[in-house]
């Protein structure tokens, strides 16, 4: 790691930077009185959850903001003030001094311009370079960031490129003309955590070749133990710790960020290296909930048939917690779906109490239904906007026509009370809660009938990390109260270790390791599982670094 | 400011609360507000849309003064001319309406014999243009209605259901669809008109063919609103489709209904004018408003009032119901209408130079889910297994 | 690919087949075709009584009249159409292939002009935003959406036609005249092109004070009946537009893009001269086709070769400047022979038919005959297409520009100019090509009812003589081009689409 000069002039500094916004609903103050430092060669990660204010920042540092913003303060980008400088100057300075590499790769691409033309587009745009010359530039560009094949590819188009590619190329832009400061906005939220692994080892690289500072916002505390010099927590838009990251991740003194880094779900005693098998113990008679023998689940893609799952086998008992866990395409969310009779089963049986949902009645299926809850990833599509939340939560009684409205008001009111929401939330619309607050409706309403199996598909992956450790911590209390089963469906695999006895691991939609929580996930046998865990960041630097070595190493023996 | 080394924390009041779940708790506790549903928003978007006000009331006072002056349904109104007397014609029919007040100059405000004049044989030529705007009125209002019921009927369980169901659907739709409207609306006007002469017997069979565009744009809402959780939610718990149609998918494209319906309404004003004009609409003895606009577009040289009577009021009233229609599309779609503006009055460019708008929605500020643009066309949904990126 | 299109076409043919069934069975119960010779008092009624049975083939159930109509079509796939005999036994085919020209030309033309114009407003209109030009268009738009079509015609008979016939007799302007118009001219121009307020009060200035010198002078030199550009008012304003379309992209500074421009703009001024003649006594269309052909060709050669890492700018201008030019020529042979055309039709704008019956004179007669009879459909017909491209245009942007890769772009660095053109337009054209496509069989529509205000014997008459006669032959023919002309448009938006949309293509 190269040192950075501690007397050097900031490649970024914000000072006592305010940025208010005029909204519908009145005068919003989103940054309060920032005031931080990044000087060159230096990463320094911005933290913080929804409402800190660390976009904005960084959207000010650009000179992005929309027109209803009011900012004042200084944003100073190579000692050059942004906040009030003419617009055409500002854009001058865009990519040539700053650049901005941004959460959603997916679309932050033209799809309609070819790779080609949006990297020389940069070089042209500041008369760098022109024609051919450009060209080569872009392709040596695309050879740094790691993408193969660079002089056949760069000619294709964005579509033509996964995810973890199209945030390879957004970052080959970012670099583009060397800027000053390099503004990273999660740059790794929106991929799977093999990918993440891959692309923070990219901007550790460039970090090290370019002199750049690099403004690194992110929720994710394992990212920024990986990646960060030091770190600023923000909380409601001020600043509220500063420091070296080893301090803060290990000795935090606001108790903001005490309460941050405790919520953040940590996977620990992880033996990658060896092979011993835990042995098994012997259970008591489970009862089984769930059962699925050998199932595959096909849909139609754009006409032609597709197999997103395929040989998948696992039980379910009461009072178990069954994590599936895999990246995206593995096949989890559509077995979830298939248990909710949401998509078809191919071949192979997926029963409920002994009963198989594919081959029973429309009736009996209903019935059946009553007995199975489900919650979804996404709070804001969970809900439906125009019913109020009493509504939503008496919806599963009204279809099984069960009780009456007072005996349903009252039950709603009861599980209002289980989840920790006020019960006058009943005459309360979804859009006046917060995304953790939905959720937790979305828990409530599930567990209205008493099922016996509860379907929760990524419930808190779209929450923020303090939300997600109240929502986590309900779901057991929740579940030693009413003794559901539980299939949970995440890509976290700590989150997973958190919650489930058994664990399934599945990739591009075949099982690949099934078994308890203390064996797959802390003594993995599978290439594949050990990779997976291997590439999970910890909120330690220390531990960190450590962990990145053995992944090296793993990597290399595979 | 802090260097490399130091590790500041800022100080700490007792009092704030330091966890974000605990922070939103709380703030939900303190909402002393009355719970605002998504259709009370809208109704209150809506009421600040300056130029769908105006509107509103133009309409208001176009349908009052028609249905009004001449009554309606055995209802007598208070004007005393009738329209199919005829009469002696006065001073060559010119219209005896004043405007210009005595102390302008003018002959003082008053609306005399004849406000709008009279046509070739005397009758009365305001009667006439009253009955023909009431005429107008209930085709649109017909149309509009039938236009709504069907179409979005026909496009949500399209939407809903596609696969087989869908394709049929659509077929059918497209069979209507490649005919001109103006074509096969002609020939069912000419049906009608051999039947009998009623504008409700017109307007019902204008109305069997007119719901095509509506169903289109109600699939494709019904086809993205799918997607969302909410509906698989209700899925999984047993619900219904028609339950999940009606209850769920349905009103939450209310949106894209309600504005749709009111474009459908001016359309098909204008729709039977044109049909009257050409013959294939309303006939004699009822009369519309392209039925006079037509009888009289010869007379424009010598007795312009003949002409510009109905056809302004056709202009106004479709006017104002497109604006309405765009009013309450604004209203429906917040995410267009970002009002807060610094800049004066007579900004004419729109834009304060200093600060690009940009693609960043400021936090905490609710993106509502609201209806799609209805000028995106529909696509097939498709899942994007895309490897390595979160789909 | 080549099956797609195949689909969609066996797709497109079933549905053409179940809509012309409804349409023919509409069209038979619409009324009764010997109504009137049942009320005839002539002699030989039962005789034509006969007749009309016979062309008609009244005594044969509906849907063997339907099969015979329906083989006669397909026997035009061998190039014999047989599109049965209208009720008084005239061939159909050839009846339509007269009038389909004739209505064809009117919805084209009407259709281009409307999309780039519509177009161009739209994105105006998108990036001023709230302005009070938005407000402005935003009113005019709805006002041409809500205007009864023959209402409006024959407004713009009156004043646009027969106001301008009688005011060509003797041009004159009183100066109340020429100012108000030198003011809202400035008045447009300064709101067309923006900026800050120095800038406007500027544009403002100018373009009134050109204006209010201009007029007298083109009055006192009787421009308006006798008007001239010559070789050198063509060389003049080639050049002149050359250095402006330099100044306004890149600078007058930019060698590269300044000589292949300039290098046009010279050889099309030689050219008008070398072939003046030809233009006015060889004229005819392939000349301008391949004259407008060779303007957009060797110019984007020129460009190419010379425009170096300006290649795209060099190319676009100089295109530009060719085209502008050959326009300006085309202009001038206009302005020549207009004299002698008011000669032969003393009030230019006529309001009936679709050209002068029996009018002979040279090429340029001819066509400023056909030309000043389609202004008045056209311009009504564009009006209102016009109204809904830009509305959707508008939308279209709008939605774009709140997508990630335009931030993107912008923090690149970009432009404004290259965000609005390069990135978003691309993008937001792509559903207009579909929304096109469907809007051209409505304007067809909109074609059958201005054909009856100005008196044009197109389809329009085709069909509504038809229906009121109850003679389903010549509503068929009429259907039959509109449907074609609805897949063919369908199955163009396709292909545009694809050619736009990488995703569909790769």
């Amino acid at each position: 790691m190269t040192a950075v000069d501690p007397n050097a002039a900031p490649a970024l500094a914000f000072t006592d930077l305010n940025v208010r916004f005029a909204t519908e609903g009145g005068i919003v103050h989103a940054v309060k009185g920032l005031s931080l430092d990044v000087k060159p060669g230096e990463v320094v990660a911005l933290v913080g959850e929804s409402g800190s204010g660390k976009s904005v920042t960084s959207t000010a540092a650009m000179g992005l903001l929309p027109a209803n913003a009011m900012v004042t303060g200084e944003a100073r980008v190579g000692g050059v003030n942004v906040v009030g400088l003419h617009e055409e100057k500002v854009r001058t300075m865009r990519a040539t001094e700053i650049a901005m590499i941004f959460q959603e790769p997916m679309t932050a691409l033209n799809p309609v311009l070819s790779i080609e033309k949006q990297l020389v587009e940069t070089f042209e745009l500041h008369d760098i370079a022109y024609g051919s010359d450009a060209v080569d530039r872009a392709i040596d560009l695309l050879r740094l960031v790691g993408i193969p094949e660079p002089e056949k590819r760069i000619k294709q188009y964005p579509h033509q490129f996964s995810g973890g590619q199209r945030q390879r190329i957004v970052i080959a832009i970012a670099i583009s003309l060397r800027p000053k400061v390099i503004i990273a906005d999660e740059p790794t939220t929106a991929l799977d955590v093999t990918v993440q692994a891959e692309i923070l080892d990219l901007l550790r690289r460039l970090k090290d070749e370019l002199d750049s500072g690099i403004l690194l916002i992110t929720h994710n505390m394992g990212v920024v133990a990986d990646l960060a010099d030091r770190v600023a927590v923000m909380f409601r838009g001020s600043l509220v710790e500063t420091g070296p990251v080893q301090d803060v991740l290990t000795n935090p003194q606001h108790p903001y960020t005490k309460k941050l880094l405790a919520a953040v779900p940590r996977l620990e005693n992880v033996e990658l290296a060896e092979t011993a098998v835990v042995e098994e113990t012997i259970e008591a008679p489970r009862d089984l909930v769930l059962r699925a023998e050998d199932v595959a689940i096909e849909y139609q893609m754009r006409g032609r048939r597709f197999r997103a799952v395929e040989g998948v086998s696992f039980d379910l008992a009461k009072n178990e917690i069954l994590g599936i866990v895999g990246e995206s395409g593995s096949g989890k969310s559509t077995i979830a779906k298939a248990v909710l009779g949401l998509i078809p089963v191919a071949s192979g049986t997926l029963a409920v109490h002994g009963e198989d949902l594919a081959s029973v009645s429309r009736r009996r299926a209903k019935e059946v239904r009553r007995q199975i809850g489900v919650v979804f990833q996404d709070p804001a599509a969970s809900l439906d906007p125009r019913f109020p939340i009493g509504d939503v939560l008496m919806e599963p009684m009204i279809i099984h026509r069960v009780g009456t409205r007072a005996s349903r008001l009252e039950r709603a009111h009861e599980l209002l009370d289980a989840v920790r929401l006020p019960r006058d939330v009943v005459n309360r619309y979804p859009h006046e809660l917060s995304g953790g607050q939905r959720q937790r409706v979305s828990l409530a309403r599930a567990l209205m009938l008493k099922p016996e199996l509860l379907i929760a598909d990524e419930p808190t992956s779209a929450l923020d990390v303090s939300v997600q450790a109240a929502v986590l911590e309900m779901i057991k209390e929740l579940q030693q109260e009413y003794a559901f089963a539980c299939l949970f469906v995440s890509h976290d695999l700590a989150v997973v270790d958190l919650l489930a006895d058994h664990v399934l691991v599945m990739k591009d939609g075949h099982m690949v390791e099934h078994g308890a929580t203390s064996s797959v996930l802390h003594h993995p046998q599978a290439d594949y599982t050990k990779r997976l865990l291997a590439a999970a960041p910890v909120p330690d630097p220390a531990e960190q670094r450590r962990r990145r070595e053995a992944r090296r190493a793993l990597l290399a023996s595979q | 400011m802090s260097t490399t080394d130091s590790h500041n924390s800022a100080p700490v009041t007792s009092t704030d609360i330091y966890d974000l779940a605990e922070a939103e708790d709380a703030a939900l506790l303190k909402k002393s507000a009355k719970p605002l549903s998504q259709g009370q928003l809208v109704r209150r978007r809506f009421f600040r849309h300056k130029a769908a006000m105006i509107s509103l009331v133009v309409i208001v006072l176009i349908v009052a003064v028609s249905f009004s002056s001449m009554g309606f349904l055995g209802i007598p109104g208070w004007w005393d001319k009738s329209y199919v007397t005829a009469g002696a014609v006065v001073n060559g029919g010119a219209p005896t309406l004043s405007l210009i007040p005595r102390w302008l100059g003018g002959e003082g405000i008053h609306l005399g014999e004849h406000p709008f004049g009279q046509e070739s044989t005397g009758k009365d030529y305001f009667a006439l243009v009253m009955v023909g705007t009431q005429r107008s009125i209930i085709m649109g209002v017909v149309v509009g209605v039938i236009t709504t019921f069907v179409g979005s009927v026909i496009g949500a369980v399209s939407g809903y259901f596609r696969g087989r169901v869908d394709s049929v659907l659509m077929r059918i739709t497209d069979v209507v669809i490649v005919i001109p409207l103006l074509a096969i609306a002609a020939a069912l006007g000419q049906i009608a008109g051999n039947i009998g002469s009623s504008v409700f017997l017109l307007a019902l069979m204008i109305g069997l063919i007119s719901w095509t565009g509506l169903a289109r744009l109600v699939r494709g809402e019904i086809l993205s609103l799918r997607e969302r959780e909410f509906v698989a939610a209700a899925q999984s718990m047993g619900a219904g489709a028609g339950r999940i149609i009606f209850q769920h998918l349905m009103p939450n494209a209310i949106g894209v209904i309600v504005v749709n319906a009111t474009f459908a309404i001016a359309s098909a004003i204008l729709l039977e004018s044109s049909l009257s004009f050409l013959g294939f609409g309303v006939r004699p003895p009822e009369t519309s408003l392209g039925l006079l606009i037509s009888q009289y577009q010869g007379a424009f040289t010598n007795r312009p009032w003949l002409f510009w009577w109905p056809g302004g009021i056709i202009l106004a009233f479709a006017l104002a119901v497109n604006f309405l229609g765009d009013g309450l599309r604004d209203a429906f779609d917040p995410r267009q209408s970002h009002r807060i503006r610094r800049a004066g009055l007579f900004d004419w460019t729109g834009r304060n130079k200093n600060a690009p708008a940009a693609a960043i929605v400021p936090p905490q500020v609710e993106v509502q889910p609201g209806p799609s643009n209805p000028a995106a066309p529909t696509t097939e949904g498709g899942y994007d297994t895309d490897k390595g990126g979160r789909a | 690919m080549l099956i797609f299109i195949l689909r969609r076409l066996a797709a497109a043919v079933g549905i053409m087949l179940a809509s012309s069934v409804l349409m023919y069975v509409l069209a038979i119960n619409s009324g009764d075709p010997l109504a009137d010779l049942r009320e005839s008092n002539a002699d030989n009624r039962e005789l034509l009584i006969q007749q009309r049975i016979e062309y008609m083939n009244l005594d044969m159930p509906w849907y063997q009249r339907y099969l015979t109509w329906l083989l006669g079509v397909g026997k035009c796939v061998i190039g014999q159409c047989d599109l049965g005999l209208n009720r008084n036994g005239q061939a159909v085919a050839p009846l339509l292939g007269q009038a389909a020209s004739s209505t064809l030309q009117l919805v084209f033309l009407a259709t281009i002009i409307a999309l780039v114009v519509g177009i161009a407003i739209g994105v105006l209109t998108a990036v001023r935003q709230y302005s009070g030009l938005d407000y402005a268009v935003t009113f005019l738009t709805f006002l041409f959406f809500s205007l009864p079509v023959f209402w409006a015609a024959v407004l713009f008979k009156e004043y646009l036609a027969i106001g301008y016939n009688d005011w060509m007799r003797d041009p004159q302007l009183s100066p109340v005249q020429i100012v108000i118009v030198a003011l809202v001219a400035g008045l447009l121009m300064q709101v067309f092109l923006g900026g800050s307020l120095r800038r406007r009060l500027i544009t403002f200035g100018v373009t009134a004070a050109f204006f209010g010198a201009a007029l007298p002078t083109l009055l006192a030199l009787n421009f308006f009946r006798e008007p001239r550009l010559g070789y050198v008012g063509v060389a003049v304003l080639t050049i002149a537009a050359a250095l402006t379309i330099v100044t306004l992209s890149v600078g007058l500074q930019n060698r590269q893009v300044l000589y292949p421009v300039l290098i046009t703009a010279g050889l099309v001024i030689v050219m008008q001269f070398v072939l003046v003649n030809v233009f006015i006594y060889y004229m005819n269309w392939w000349i301008i086709i391949g004259g407008l052909a060779l303007a957009v060709i060797v110019p984007w050669l020129i460009g190419r070769a010379m425009g170096g890492r300006y290649r795209n700018v060099a190319i676009g201008a100089s295109v530009a400047t060719g085209v502008i030019g050959a326009a300006l020529t085309v202009l001038d042979h206009i302005f020549r022979t207009w004299p002698s055309f008011l000669d032969k039709k003393p009030r230019p704008i006529s309001t009936i038919g679709s050209h002068t019956p029996n009018f002979t004179g040279d090429f340029w007669q001819v066509f400023l005959d056909h030309a000043t009879q389609l202004l008045l459909p056209t311009l009504i017909l564009t009006v209102i297409s016009l109204a809904s491209y830009s509305r959707y245009t508008r939308s279209s942007m709008l939605e774009v520009n709140r997508q990630d890769f335009i931030r993107t772009a912008r923090a690149k660095g970009a432009p404004e100019r290259i965000v609005i053109f390069r990135h978003a337009l691309r993008n937001a054209l792509i559903p207009i090509a579909t929304i096109a496509a469907f809007d051209f069989a409505g304007l067809i529509g909109g074609a059958v009812i201005t054909e009856r205000v100005f008196g044009w014997t197109g389809m329009g008459a085709l069909f509504t003589n038809g229906l009121s006669m109850v003679d389903p032959a010549p509503v068929m023919a009429f259907f039959l081009v509109t449907g074609l002309a609805a897949i063919v448009f369908n199955m163009l938006a396709d292909i545009f689409y694809a050619v736009l949309d990488p995703r569909i293509r790769v």
